[in-house]
């Protein structure tokens, strides 16, 4: 193909990636070595605010921006370099606290809480969410023909239900004496608070994403099935191959190429796990990545937020993913290779 | 029944679009608010909608979009509905109006109580006071013969007597989901306590005797709290009253006229209010005072500020008052304050008064930071001491990032 | 096909394989069965600690509003007859009218008239039936089981969610169309070319599928908001605000959905033999005329199965039009997600439950549409690592 007629059948897609995509991140990535302020100035200050029946009111001196002859506000910008990920890092009291040989210490830090929340949630769900996808798959496999159908139907529902609705029915469901923590009290006999701890939390969120996922997985397994070569599986049978051996040697190299599609995309989407900290209030507890850049991005009352730092960490973010898809992308790579030869 | 309730609900959508009957005029210029989403909004927004080309949106996302949309030129929005929090960044970037000639024009029914002066200057028109105040299920205190607490240890007592009792496991009910209410929290407690916010140089001054102080009382409390007390905000903690779980709270006034709603709650008539607690003797109510309000965008032609003001003094009549009587404390003339806003009225008028919730930007960045420090001092992870050095920590990174601290 | 006698299973197999499907549909189905029970509660029950308060209601029935025994038996058996003819005879009924041409049109009429058919019989001609029944009946007729539609009566008609849903309607079909023909035309590009840009291409999208969502977000809304001023100096006065417009959510929601896509999408081409396009082209086809003729026949079940996820995406996103949107263009998640913020009462929260439950149903007949297709479209050769 000549690199005009490429170039034409790509440049709509990429013009828009580049556009939405590419130019927002390259902004991020400046504004990580920079900060923007604007200028204070201390000013006194008469504030008059309602009580229910009389005015209070309190001179105090305030600190404000300053506003240029038009109204807009006065804002300086600095290449401060590396600050903004010294901030986020926090390296000074992350090798103190490893002086100390203290695991507590470390996960005060938000950023390296974060990210052991989030690298133990990723790598922990990943066999989970392949190991169910493909159960199912089986199981769907193996059921009579005329259930197929309402079986399938049912095990997609997780997945396409939106997924704010669906962590927030899970939470009901546990939440206080939600009717399932009711139910595993009376099995049990004690009294269990699923959201007074974080293991407990952490548990539910890896349940949930699992259970969001796994028909995804499942889906893309089945659909693989379908395409099992039965003769192989006839000669291995002949071989005298259990069904575990045939499972190991013919039917899951067969999926080999889908286990890793299902992993690449499933890495990529735990890495910026977020929902479930909003869904599961998981704040206080467990906190991940992408939810730290959110924090940060988020304006308080005030207005104020730490875009700077909020680059930073979204840029670790970034180099974070890149180390997790290498692996799986060298393959890729020899793919092509092979394939363009 | 379904087809008969849609018909009505459909008969009820035409008569409220048919006509202007409850506005004194009809608005011709077309008008747009942003402000939060809560009942007493709506109650406004729905007041100024029947005068006619006006446009509301009650979003949950409104102090994301508030100082941008605010800035944009024209701005998208002429009336926006503030607190004395989300006022800072519109007064800091200057994009509101003074107020003035509109109140001397069309404000004749405003009491100058509702008319936020900075620097002299009305640069706002408040509707309503908010705060923190005690909800109790009078009821059960009655049974146990505990008087009303007007202190934390009264009301840590007071639990500790209805929990020995048996009558509810965990009888304190408190809104501390980390981030913004458990800040909040803090901030009363703190506030209670006498302790000061910041020194003179902007650094924060919470790491003292008042922040050990009020640390040490909350964690009292956690003892008589819901174990998931980390994840309840205030519609849980609203819920638990209503599901007769908790006996005590200290909870918004905004949150008083649900305990009386015959469809929702269990215990209709017999949660009462009193002023907060306080947390020491002789010292406030271990509260914040809040007010809501309406401001007018900088940004757009005078006629249309004139046109917004007038809707939005539609919205603010007594008339609106009457349809809205519970849904908040109202600043505005013709509210009859009931039993339900006993205790808030009782909280704002105190004697010391407690103080009004600090809008600065240095608040702003302290809320965050306790918001995010605090959860790891309620989990056990670590001390007070280490607490509060932490909260001075991270507010002294984000102040110097916002240019507030050198 | 047949099973031969070797491939044929042990009983053991077969009940072990059987009891971890049906664990697995419970615990699938599970969740979304209970918020589509607790929204036809009041919200005492919807909230009760029991569960067998939340499923009979008592003080839903208290209040006047209940199913009886009749009335179950009835309902069920409805129920069941219009879910066994959606999956047997529906899709016979659409091979049968429709042109060839439009079968994805005539799937989606056909979904939608079905949908019609069934809120129509079961909640507008059933109630009025069973009503006049169970006045007949007497103490048989009496209700057990308290119900009520209050909540999707306030959500639909007093806060007029259908504005939500043609919004989400409008944002969802716009991305999946423009997603779809900008997508096809990249995958197609990209899998018949073997030049390292390519590769590059699909790497560089690999990592921008990567990023967090909220980086980007958080950076349009200044510019969003702020567009018409930007945009002046080139559009003269008649610059647009971006902020609030649909078709600017629908150009992000389809950009942030492009990596994906393409990656989809190229599977699927790279599996069509490229000896089909490349006889078009020996035939005096030009790239493009080769495109149209020759594989876009066949594209159909790749694109489908592409469609079906870029609808997900659209319709289920919360970060993109929660910012980006004002109120009036609001689609229907980030509305449901008002009823929960800072300030709400209990009953919102039941009827934020009645709103979720009825954005799912859409979802639902979606899935049950084209479940068929997204299998075929998936075996047909789609993802290949």
């Amino acid at each position: 193909m000549k690199f005009k007629t490429f170039a034409a059948f790509v440049g709509p897609s990429v013009f828009m990636m580049l556009l939405f995509i590419a130019a927002p991140l390259v902004s991020v990535f400046i504004q990580s070595f920079q900060v923007t302020q604007p200028i204070l100035e201390q000013v006194e200050v008469e504030t008059c605010t309602p009580g229910f029946l009389t005015q209070t009111c309190t001179t105090e001196i305030k600190t404000v921006p300053v506003l240029d002859d038009n109204g807009k506000t006065v804002t300086e910008t600095r290449w401060v370099g590396l600050q903004s990920y010294r901030n986020v890092l926090q390296m000074d009291k992350f090798w103190a606290a490893v002086g100390n040989g203290s695991w507590n210490d470390i996960m005060q830090i938000d950023f390296w809480k974060a990210l052991r929340f989030t690298l133990s949630f990723t790598l922990l769900t990943l066999p989970l969410v392949i190991g169910v996808g493909l159960a199912i798959a089986l199981a769907v496999n193996n059921a009579t023909r005329s259930i197929r159908g309402p079986v399938i139907f049912i095990s997609l529902l997780p997945f396409i239900i939106t997924p704010v609705i669906g962590s927030l029915s899970i939470y009901w469901l546990f939440v206080g004496d939600g009717i399932l923590t009711a139910m595993l009290e009376r099995w049990t006999g004690t009294n269990i608070s699923m959201f007074a701890q974080a293991w407990t939390i952490e548990l539910l969120m890896y349940f949930y994403r699992v259970w969001h996922v796994a028909p995804f997985a499942f889906v893309i397994f089945y659909a693989g099935l379908q395409t099992v070569n039965m003769d192989t599986l006839e000669s291995a049978v002949i071989d005298g191959a259990s069904r575990w051996e045939r499972l190991r040697h013919v039917i899951v190299p067969h999926l080999m190429p889908l286990i890793i599609f299902i992993a690449l995309i499933h890495l990529m989407d735990c890495y910026r796990v977020f929902e479930e900290i909003v869904g599961f209030r998981s704040q206080a507890h467990v906190i991940s990545l992408q939810w730290l850049t959110y924090d940060f991005m988020t304006p308080d009352d005030a207005g104020n937020r730490a875009i700077s730092r909020a680059s930073a960490s979204a840029m670790l973010t970034m180099i974070g993913i890149v180390f997790l898809l290498i692996l799986p992308l060298r393959r890729t790579w020899r793919d092509h290779k092979g394939s363009a030869h | 029944m379904f087809l008969k309730k849609i018909a009505l609900a459909g008969a009820v959508s035409l008569m409220g679009s048919a006509g202007f009957a409850a506005c004194s005029y009809e608005n011709t210029t077309p008008i747009k608010s942003l402000s939060a989403g809560f009942e007493a909004w709506k109650a406004v927004t729905d007041a100024m909608a029947e005068c006619g080309n006006f446009q509301a949106e009650l979003d949950q996302e409104f102090r994301t979009k508030q100082p941008a949309a605010f800035e944009a030129n024209p701005s998208l929005y002429q009336i926006g509905g503030v607190s004395n929090g989300t006022i800072t960044p519109l007064l800091n970037a200057g994009t509101i109006r003074p107020l003035d000639d509109l109140v001397a024009k069309y404000g004749q029914n405003l009491s100058p109580n509702q008319l936020i002066r900075i620097n002299g200057k009305i640069m706002a028109v408040a509707m309503m006071v908010n705060t923190q105040h005690l909800m109790y299920r009078s009821d059960v205190l009655a049974d146990l013969g505990i008087d009303t607490p007007t202190t934390w240890d009264e009301v840590l007592a007071a639990s500790a007597k209805i929990k020995e009792a048996g009558v509810m496991e965990y009888p304190l009910g408190a809104t501390l989901k980390s981030g913004w209410n458990l800040a909040q929290d803090f901030n009363n407690m703190y506030a209670g306590f006498g302790g000061k916010f910041f020194n003179d140089d902007n650094t924060a001054a919470v790491n003292s005797e008042a922040g050990i102080k009020s640390l040490e009382m909350m964690k009292a409390m956690t003892e008589y709290t819901d174990p998931e007390v980390l994840v309840s905000d205030s519609t849980y903690v609203q819920q638990q009253f209503q599901q007769g779980k908790i006996a005590l709270a200290n909870l918004w006034a905004s949150r008083a006229g649900a305990m009386n709603d015959e469809a929702e709650s269990q215990v209709v008539g017999k949660v009462a209010m009193s002023a907060a607690p306080r947390a020491m003797d002789g010292g406030v109510p271990a509260t914040t005072l809040w007010w809501d309000g309406i401001v007018i965008a900088k940004n757009i032609s005078d006629e249309e500020a004139d046109a917004a003001f007038r809707l939005a003094m539609e919205g603010l009549d007594s008339e609106m008052v009457k349809g809205a009587n519970d849904a908040a404390i109202w600043l505005v003339e013709g509210y009859a304050p009931t039993e339900i806003a006993k205790g808030a009225i009782e909280t704002a008028t105190a004697n010391p008064a407690p103080p009004a919730y600090p809008s600065t930007t240095q608040m702003g960045l302290l809320h965050s930071a306790l918001g995010n420090e605090l959860p790891a001092f309620f989990t056990g992870e670590r001390s007070a001491e280490a607490t509060l050095e932490a909260i001075t920590e991270a507010y002294t990174t984000s102040a110097k990032e916002a240019g507030v601290l050198k | 096909m047949s099973t031969s006698k070797a491939m044929q299973q042990s009983f053991a197999l077969r009940l072990s394989s059987g009891t971890f499907l049906a664990f697995w549909c419970v615990l699938a189905a599970f969740p979304i069965f209970w918020i589509a029970v607790m929204s036809f509660k009041s919200p005492v029950d919807a909230f009760a600690d029991s569960p067998w308060d939340v499923i009979l209601g008592p003080a839903t029935r208290a209040n006047g509003d209940g199913l009886s025994v009749l009335d179950i038996i009835i309902g069920l058996v409805v129920l069941f007859f219009a879910i066994r003819w959606a999956f047997t005879r529906l899709p016979g009924l659409v091979r049968q009218y429709c042109p060839p041409g439009l079968m994805v049109l005539g799937w989606i009429f056909g979904a939608v008239l079905y949908g019609l058919a069934f809120v129509l019989v079961f909640f507008g001609v059933l109630p009025l039936v069973l009503g006049a029944l169970n006045g007949l009946l007497g103490p048989l007729g009496a209700p057990v089981l308290g119900l009520t539609t209050d909540h999707y009566v306030a959500v639909w008609a007093e806060n007029e969610f259908y504005r939500n849903f043609l919004n989400s309607m409008l944002v969802t079909a716009g991305v999946v169309t423009i997603s779809l023909t900008v997508g096809t035309l990249a995958g197609y590009g990209l899998a018949r070319s073997g030049s390292d840009l390519a590769f590059w291409l699909l790497i560089l999208a690999l990592v921008f599928r990567a990023l967090p969502h909220s980086v980007l977000v958080a950076g349009y809304l200044p510019v969003f908001i702020n567009s018409s001023e930007i945009l002046r100096p080139v559009f003269g006065d008649g610059a647009p605000t971006l902020y609030g417009q649909p078709w600017a959510v629908i150009a992000v929601l389809v950009s942030i959905n492009q990596p994906f896509t393409i990656w989809m999408l190229r599977s699927f081409f790279q599996n069509i033999p490229a000896e089909l396009d490349e006889a078009a082209r020996v035939d005096g086809c030009s790239h493009f005329q080769a495109f149209r003729r020759v594989i876009m026949p066949v594209m159909w079940p790749g694109v489908i199965t592409t469609g079906l996820f870029s609808f997900l995406l659209g319709y289920n996103d919360f970060l993109v039009t929660s910012l980006l949107l004002d109120a009036q263009n609001q689609t229907m998640v980030p509305a449901i997600a008002g009823y929960f913020n800072r300030e709400t009462t209990t009953t919102d929260q039941v009827e934020a439950v009645a709103a979720a439950v009825s954005i799912t149903a859409p979802l639902f007949l979606l899935v049950m549409v084209f479940q068929r297709q997204i299998v075929s479209g998936l075996t047909a050769g789609a993802v290949k690592g």
